[in-house]
């Protein structure tokens, strides 16, 4: 009997047991083919007003005749057991803080007081966030790149605070060409070598969650953002103010170069490499010009058209000293009028003769000159410090040529007399003239420098 | 010897139906990654803890509550239902509509998350503090100031044992 009393003990508990922890079921009256006609899907919302949630339900095929149709939650609710849907076009929604977000809830489709059909659900895992807004994209010039920023008011949630965010951008000429991006934070950077120059482009972000224990869809889409690109995108781009220097420059460097090839004789080589300065060409720079048209010039062609006669020097002296002394007679001053007009303009001319420079008559070529042909004179390498001026010199220089002239060849000479000779000082005799003259130009020389330094002093 | 049977019969299976609340507590932990406890619990806790703001005037000593009942090893489902069932008598004090929504959540997130099969219907919870006699009414208001203190102070420290003993938990899950 005892066996047989725990046996019946054990069967009454397992009565207990089996009855206590069995659901009714509610959704066995119903075929499955009508549970489909009224499949429904929801999803949940956190944190959407405040601290309230909503949930959102809807049947999946909308021809469904909804009339009469309502919608329940149970389980998994705070101090109440189950929560009644409102019904908004065709869309059944419930916005309430008492989600307990722990466990699954049982939501149900009913028509009257019996449940058409029922779903099992955790309303952590149909979270959809709220969509992003606010998005901007920002040309960085210096960086080559665009900084794209959006907004998510998830970031001041308790709940759902970590997202996953899709980025999706194309150029707006093609049309589902849509480029991807995916990132957990709410800035992204996109460069601009991967985009094309001066094009339209949209861009656009989602979210969805991205923790271990709220799950979820994607978020809807956020207001697309039109942005341009900007219409060069050459890496090699210069600065305008380097561009205009680098042109500067180079002018300048052409500049100064094309003025080294033009001043480059003149200028240039003479500093860089100075030139051995030749001692005729400094010397002719060096001779005074006291006149215009001086001819200086060691080149004896140049004073062909100078009237250079042969002067006879004690005849001339003689008759500088009768005209400083006596009165010459009449007959005589008409005969040397008459000759001095020849050659001279007047008979006081020992003073002036003495002006010509004595410079004229240097040493051995003068005499040289007198003593050869008296009609070229030839002297070489004497530099003239006074050219004489080759008129004047015909007329003040008979009297002192005469003067030095006298030598052995003068008797070939041919120079006619400028002077008027006295008669009976000087008579042709070849013997006795050639040493009167010899003579006469020994004291003539004396007298000749005595007479040059007596022209220094007038001077 | 019928009568025998008859007490077997009748006697010794509802002794057992009696005696096996008592003696079996058995809960499954429901949520040990985690993810429950540090996205929602949590949340609620700290949310209730910025909502006490009154440290100092907490008295030292402690509740006879945590003196019969701690996070000991293999005791922690144990405490967690208690200190859940605790939280529940709290509500009485009506602060707040959000006070007690947290307050809810906690404890009944805590519930469903230790799964407890044994759900101890039959018991009654036990009161927050002994019914003061009847007074004047400014001894009245100072008493009640004082209770609402005190339930406050207890209700702090109910949460972070609520806490250390489900860190305890996880860390126990991570560690196997």
């Amino acid at each position: 009997m005892t066996p047989l009393g725990i046996a019946l003990g054990m069967v009454f508990y397992l009565l207990q047991v089996v009855s206590g922890e069995s659901g009714y079921a509610e959704t066995g009256d119903f075929d499955d083919a009508e549970m489909d006609d009224y499949s429904f899907s929801c999803y949940s919302q956190l944190e959407v007003d405040g601290s309230q949630h909503l949930l959102t339900c809807a049947f999946d095929d909308p021809d469904v005749n909804s009339t009469n149709m309502e919608f329940e939650i149970c389980g998994a609710l705070l101090e109440v057991e189950c929560l009644s849907f409102n019904k908004l076009q065709g869309m059944y929604l419930i916005k309430t803080k008492k989600f307990l977000l722990i466990g699954d809830s049982k939501i149900c489709v009913k028509l009257g007081r019996k449940s058409v059909t029922c779903k099992k659900m955790n309303i952590v895992k149909i979270v959809k966030p709220e969509a992003p807004f606010d998005i901007r994209v920002v040309y960085r010039k210096g960086a080559n790149d665009f900084v794209v920023t959006f907004n998510t008011s998830h970031l001041q949630k308790k709940y759902v605070k970590e997202l996953m965010h899709e980025v999706a951008y194309r150029q707006e000429k093609n049309e589902n060409d849509w480029m991807h991006m995916n990132l957990s934070s709410t800035k992204l950077m996109l460069l601009q070598r991967k985009l094309q120059p001066n094009a339209m482009y949209e861009i656009k972000v989602r979210s969805i969650p991205n923790t271990n224990y709220f799950e979820g869809f994607w978020s809807e889409w956020s207001p697309s953002f039109h942005f341009r690109t900007p219409e060069t995108n050459d890496p090699g781009e210069m600065d305008p103010v380097l561009l205009i220097i680098s042109i500067l420059s180079f002018f300048s460097v052409a500049l100064m170069v094309v003025l080294a090839c033009v001043l480059w004789e003149k200028r240039i080589k003479p500093i860089i490499w100075p030139s051995i300065p030749d001692h005729k060409k400094t010397l002719e720079q060096l001779c005074k010009k006291p006149k215009k048209n001086l001819n200086v010039s060691f080149n004896p062609e140049s004073f062909l058209d100078c009237q250079i006669h042969n002067v006879d020097g004690i005849q001339a002296r003689d008759e500088a000293e009768g005209f400083l002394q006596d009165p010459l007679p009449p007959q005589l001053e008409e005969s040397e009028k008459q000759r001095l007009g020849e050659g001279m303009q007047g008979p006081n001319r020992p003073s002036e003769h003495a002006g010509i420079s004595p410079k004229t008559f240097r040493g051995e070529s003068s005499f040289r000159c007198l003593a050869g042909n008296i009609s070229v004179c030839d002297a070489p390498g004497i530099p003239f410090s006074r050219s004489p001026d080759c008129k004047e010199g015909g007329k003040n220089g008979p009297l002192l040529y005469q003067d030095l002239l006298l030598g052995p060849g003068t008797t070939n000479s041919t120079l006619p007399p400028l002077f008027p000779f006295q008669p009976g000082t000087l008579t042709l005799n070849p013997a006795a003239q050639g040493q009167s003259i010899l003579t006469s130009l020994g004291s003539s020389q004396e007298e000749a420098y005595v007479t040059m330094s007596s022209f220094y002093q007038n001077q | 010897m019928f009568h025998v049977s008859f007490r077997y019969i009748f006697g010794i299976p509802p002794l057992i139906l009696v005696l096996l609340p008592v003696a079996s507590f058995d809960c499954d932990i429901e949520g040990k990654d985690g993810g429950a406890y540090q996205n929602v619990l949590m949340v609620n806790i700290n949310d209730l803890d910025s909502m006490i703001d009154f440290d100092s005037n907490c008295l030292n000593n402690e509740p006879n509550f945590f003196k019969k009942h701690s996070c000991d090893d293999n005791k922690e489902a144990s405490f967690l239902y208690r200190a859940a069932r605790k939280l529940k008598q709290f509500l009485k004090m009506n602060i707040s509509d959000d006070f007690n929504l947290h307050l809810s959540t906690v404890s009944q997130g805590t519930l469903t998350l230790l799964n407890c099969t044994s759900k101890g219907k039959g018991r009654k919870p036990t009161s927050l503090g002994e019914a003061q006699p009847t007074k004047n009414l400014e001894e009245n208001k100072s008493l009640k100031e004082q209770k609402k203190q005190n339930d406050l102070c207890f209700l702090k420290i109910l949460l972070q044992k609520i806490k250390t003993c489900w860190n305890k938990i996880l860390r126990g899950a991570k560690e196997h």
